[in-house]
């Protein structure tokens, strides 16, 4: 197990900026994952990581030592592509003693060492099947199973479930979170899936456009995103522009209609300055929570039954928020509605147009 | 910073196997295509031991060479019951250019029709005329145009006969002959390849696109026009410029009509004089402008060849089709409809199978000696394949030299594909040329070159100078000429294997070679046989370097020069027999190894393409 750093490292593909000056350092036996939309270069960061990519500039390094030149199949990474990358040629068996044969492992432990990966992954008899004869969650199996058998220093997973169904993703992600922690391996994910980030990460990394935006774990993030593109990339709600009024550290926000106080989560707003407003629905509440908080007092302009809640649009001095209520809540359209927000779940942050 | 960053990314891509696999390829490119054409090249433009022009100027003003005025032949004209259909002699340079462009228009014209028919229409018995049609693909060089001359011959011509004194039909005889003749054959033996070529483009087009163009309104020739013609555009502009480059390069037919009628019309081409000065050759002397004309129809192939590549890389419509239905869109036309394409397909097979059917027959009975029809079956031309000496040792030949340029083009094929696609190296566009261009390369300028080159001092004795032994020198030529054969159908395996393979065994310890040899080479070995069984079929029916390097020793000789002496009628009267005889066996081999491709090795037989 290791600990992995990057220094500045960035990586262009001509004037696409793949990995621009990533400086990160993932802890021995952490679950860190790099969320971000298409096209962020999560994926390009996780080859260099692998080897499969070389940075322009900066260097990767396992347990301080430099593996930033090293070619792949000297650095010990267990990888797990997106599309599985099983050798169609191999029957499972195979595919799995493959990076034991490499390294010459003698033929009995090597058995054993496959029959155990196959049995981790819950697969053991279908080492004699062909990976055309599996389904897309038992390859994805033996994909895991075949980068486990070599104790890899690192595992790397490069968005594993987005081949699969909705339920097999869920059932898959807490396998894998709970072979993880069973075997206390440093792991490296990426996916744009951001409720699977949240589900299984000790620490998300936010990336776009090659840059690295915020580093947190699940909960921070969600909480506290730093910038507009964190907070309308990761959970629901409105983000409502308005001018900041700060005084005291406490900014309040004019948002046209109405005003509101909220936290200054990235400590970067002054007076005067335009900013966002992020209220996810789930802070909202029917009755004044017992903090201080912001009372809206609003119209009903549409409202939908989801099933744990009800979703509501919500026009307050002629700005629409989106707020979920409980589902027993009748909320007829045109009827008036007033909400509460604590203001610490009001985040302010500086405006910045999201493209 | 840029210099350092390009040096690292070099010594990273380029290890010890890509090196190798790098060195190779190129050496022996540059000694075996590039050195021998660059010096031919060179040599046209001495002239008294200076730089000049002299030997170009001098042909494009010989009227020999360039006429703007007709020089002689007959064309649509009747004389005494006889239509002559021979063409008219505008040098021997512009005839050239004339016959391919000829020959290119009728491929593509019936190439287009018979793809449409078969890529878009349903009716009975269409997947035999899809193997029917792919006849005239079985080699019988020189014996194919002997064929055809001899069927239309006005005197005891089959073709005649049918149509003149059996059915009546034409008003006078038909005298097929010199250029027409050579035309005529060429475009039997060519319009398969655009015929592939447009039906694969047409295969590939998305229905749901045909579909949407006709839901807006557009139908018959105006869908056809705006949309299914621009989409296989590309293909056919690729098949095209193959055989207008075949065509200026090819000598089966020049040679085989001389055989037939000994009209020497047939013979002003720039292929055939280029042959045909190899005689003067053996004395020592090379005329530079032989090479000069060699360097003419090198420069219009592979000029032509270039340019269409690019055009047909940038007009290479990836298809942007998420998901749905795709299966070919084929109508059933009504039963008039169906007739009439029947009738029009069994009129082209037959027509265009002649060669092949004629050389069967010529080969099995006394049809040379006979008059119109054969008169009796006889196995003794067949058997010479085995009891004569001579014609065994031919065959002995062409199997030893193919063989051995299988093994060479296989190795350095298959290190170009992977190198071009896996590696990222300087010069890597250049390697992906350089395996291609052979397609476009003239056979006859590719050993004029071989020729120059090693017989010159600085090969003289050597196991290369073909004066004392031309086998090694056709074996290189072969592997030269067959080489993007092998190269394309490696590339295709390597483009269905997904890079990501390697990576993850990369990723779990294996280094590059170990990769190669068990992931790598286990995925794609289909192809590189299917690539090599191509390679060894086509260099059995070499024609351009076999004719003219083989002819320099006589225990050297291979099947095709046996064939063209045969028919030219340097062996005796009715010998031409002995040549079909060599046709069936090359037709055999041929034959064999696309069964085997396709039902051993589930390969679809890759063809000619940019």
């Amino acid at each position: 197990m290791v600990k992995v750093e990057l220094k500045g490292v960035t990586k262009r593909f001509g004037d696409v900026v793949a990995a621009g000056d990533v400086t990160l350092q993932i802890e021995d036996g952490e679950f860190f994952t790099f969320l971000g939309p298409s096209g962020c270069g999560k994926t390009t960061t996780m080859r260099m990581i692998a080897g499969l990519e070389y940075p322009d500039e900066g260097g990767i390094f396992f347990d301080g030592e430099d593996v930033t030149n090293l070619p792949s199949f000297r650095r010990n990474t267990g990888m797990v592509f997106q599309n599985y990358a099983l050798w169609p040629h191999m029957k499972v068996f195979e595919n799995v003693a493959y990076g034991l044969r490499v390294r010459k492992v003698e033929q009995a432990e090597l058995k054993k060492r496959v029959d155990e990966a196959l049995e981790l992954v819950h697969l053991d008899g279908l080492g004699g099947r062909f990976p055309s004869q599996l389904s897309g969650g038992q390859q994805q199996r033996v994909a895991l199973a075949r980068v486990m058998v070599i104790n890899p220093s690192v595992l790397l997973l490069d968005e594993p479930l987005s081949n699969l169904d909705a339920k097999l993703r869920v059932e898959m992600r807490e396998e894998i979170k709970e072979i993880q922690r069973e075997l206390g391996i440093t792991t490296i994910y990426v996916t744009h899936d951001q409720e699977e980030a949240m589900a299984v990460s000790d620490r998300v990394a936010i990336q776009n456009h090659g840059v690295i935006r915020q580093v947190g774990t699940p909960s921070e993030i969600y909480s506290f995103p730093r910038e507009v593109f964190i907070a309308s990339f990761i959970g629901r709600g409105a983000i409502l522009e308005g001018v900041a009024g700060v005084s005291g550290g406490v900014p309040r926000v004019d948002l046209g209609g109405f005003t509101v106080e909220g936290v200054d989560s990235a400590s970067a707003v002054g007076d005067g300055d335009r900013v966002a407003c992020v209220m996810r629905p789930e802070s909202f509440s029917i009755g004044a929570p017992g903090e201080p908080s912001n009372r809206l007092d609003g119209v009903v302009e549409w409202s939908s039954f989801i099933g744990p809640y009800r979703e509501v649009k919500l026009n307050v001095g002629g700005t629409t928020l989106l707020v979920d209520v409980p589902p027993e809540r009748e909320t007829p359209v045109g009827g008036s509605l007033t909400v509460y927000i604590p203001v610490r779940r009001t985040i302010v942050l500086p405006w910045v147009e999201v493209k | 910073m840029d210099l350092k960053k390009t040096i690292g990314t070099l010594k990273r891509e380029l290890d010890a196997m890509t090196a190798i696999q790098t060195f190779i390829a190129y050496a022996f490119l540059l000694v075996f295509l590039i050195a021998p054409l660059v010096l031919m090249v060179g040599q046209a433009f001495v002239y008294q031991g200076g730089a000049s022009f002299r030997w170009f100027t001098d042909l494009l003003s010989s009227p020999e060479y360039v006429s703007f005025t007709s020089r002689g032949g007959r064309l649509f004209e009747v004389r005494r019951g006889v239509m002559y259909l021979w063409g008219h002699d505008y040098g021997i340079l512009l005839n050239s250019l004339i016959v391919a462009f000829f020959v290119t228009v009728f491929c593509s014209i019936i190439g287009v029709v018979a793809a449409m028919l078969m890529g878009r229409y349903r009716f009975p018995g269409k997947s035999l005329f899809r193997v029917l049609l792919l006849i005239p693909l079985l080699a019988t060089p020189f014996v194919n145009a002997y064929i055809v001359g001899k069927l239309f011959n006005p005197r005891g011509g089959l073709i005649n006969y049918l149509l003149v004194d059996l059915l009546h039909v034409l008003p006078w005889r038909l005298d097929i002959d010199g250029l027409v003749g050579v035309i005529l054959a060429q475009t039997l033996s060519y319009y398969p390849i655009i015929f592939l070529n447009v039906l694969a483009s047409l295969n590939s087009i998305d229905p749901s696109v045909e579909e949407m163009a006709e839901n807006l309104g557009a139908r018959g020739l105006r869908l056809f026009r705006t949309v299914t013609f621009p989409l296989f555009l590309p293909g056919l502009a690729a098949g095209a410029v193959i055989v207008f480059i075949f065509s200026l390069e090819d000598l089966g037919a020049p040679i085989g009509f001389t055989g037939a009628r000994a009209n020497p019309l047939s013979r002003k081409l720039v292929s055939y004089q280029v042959y045909s000065s190899f005689a003067e050759a053996l004395t020592g002397s090379f005329s530079p402008k032989i090479a000069a004309l060699a360097v003419i129809i090198l420069f219009i192939a592979v000029a032509g060849f270039l340019i269409i590549r690019r055009y047909v890389n940038l007009r290479t419509y990836a298809m942007l089709s998420k998901g749905g239905r795709w299966s070919p869109r084929l109508r059933t036309p009504s039963v008039k409809t169906q007739v009439a394409i029947i009738l029009s397909l069994i009129f082209l097979v037959t027509l265009a199978s002649m060669p092949q059917i004629g050389t069967v027959i010529l080969a099995t009975s006394n049809w040379a000696i006979s008059g119109t029809l054969p008169t009796k079956a006889t196995g003794q031309y067949l058997g010479t394949l085995v009891s004569d000496p001579d014609v065994t040792r031919a065959i002995v030949n062409s199997l030893l030299y193919s063989g051995a340029a299988v093994v060479i083009t296989v190795l350095v094929g298959s290190s170009i594909a992977y190198v071009v696609a896996r590696r990222d190296i300087p010069g890597r566009a250049l390697l992906d040329i350089l395996a291609t261009i052979p397609v476009a390369v003239p056979g006859i300028a590719l050993a004029v070159g071989y020729f120059l080159l090693f017989s010159s001092k600085m090969f003289r004795g050597s196991i290369l100078d073909p004066l004392l032994d031309p086998a090694l020198l056709m074996i290189l030529a072969y592997s030269i000429r067959r080489l993007p054969f092998t190269t394309r159908a490696v590339s295709a395996g390597l483009a269905q294997v997904d890079k990501s393979l390697e990576e993850s065994s990369m990723n779990l310890g294996a280094n590059r070679p170990t990769t190669f040899f068990k992931i790598v080479l286990p995925l794609i070995i289909g192809h590189i046989l299917g690539g090599a069984i191509l390679s060894f079929v086509y260099s059995m029916s070499e024609v351009s370097t076999s004719v003219t390097l083989g002819a320099l020793r006589e225990d050297r000789v291979p099947i095709t020069f046996f064939i063209s002496q045969i028919v030219y009628g340097v062996a005796a009267v009715g010998s031409v027999s002995i040549g079909a005889a060599l046709c069936v066996l090359l037709m055999a081999v041929q034959i064999t190894a696309m069964a085997i491709s396709n039902f051993i090795l589930k390969q679809k037989v890759a063809f000619l393409g940019v």
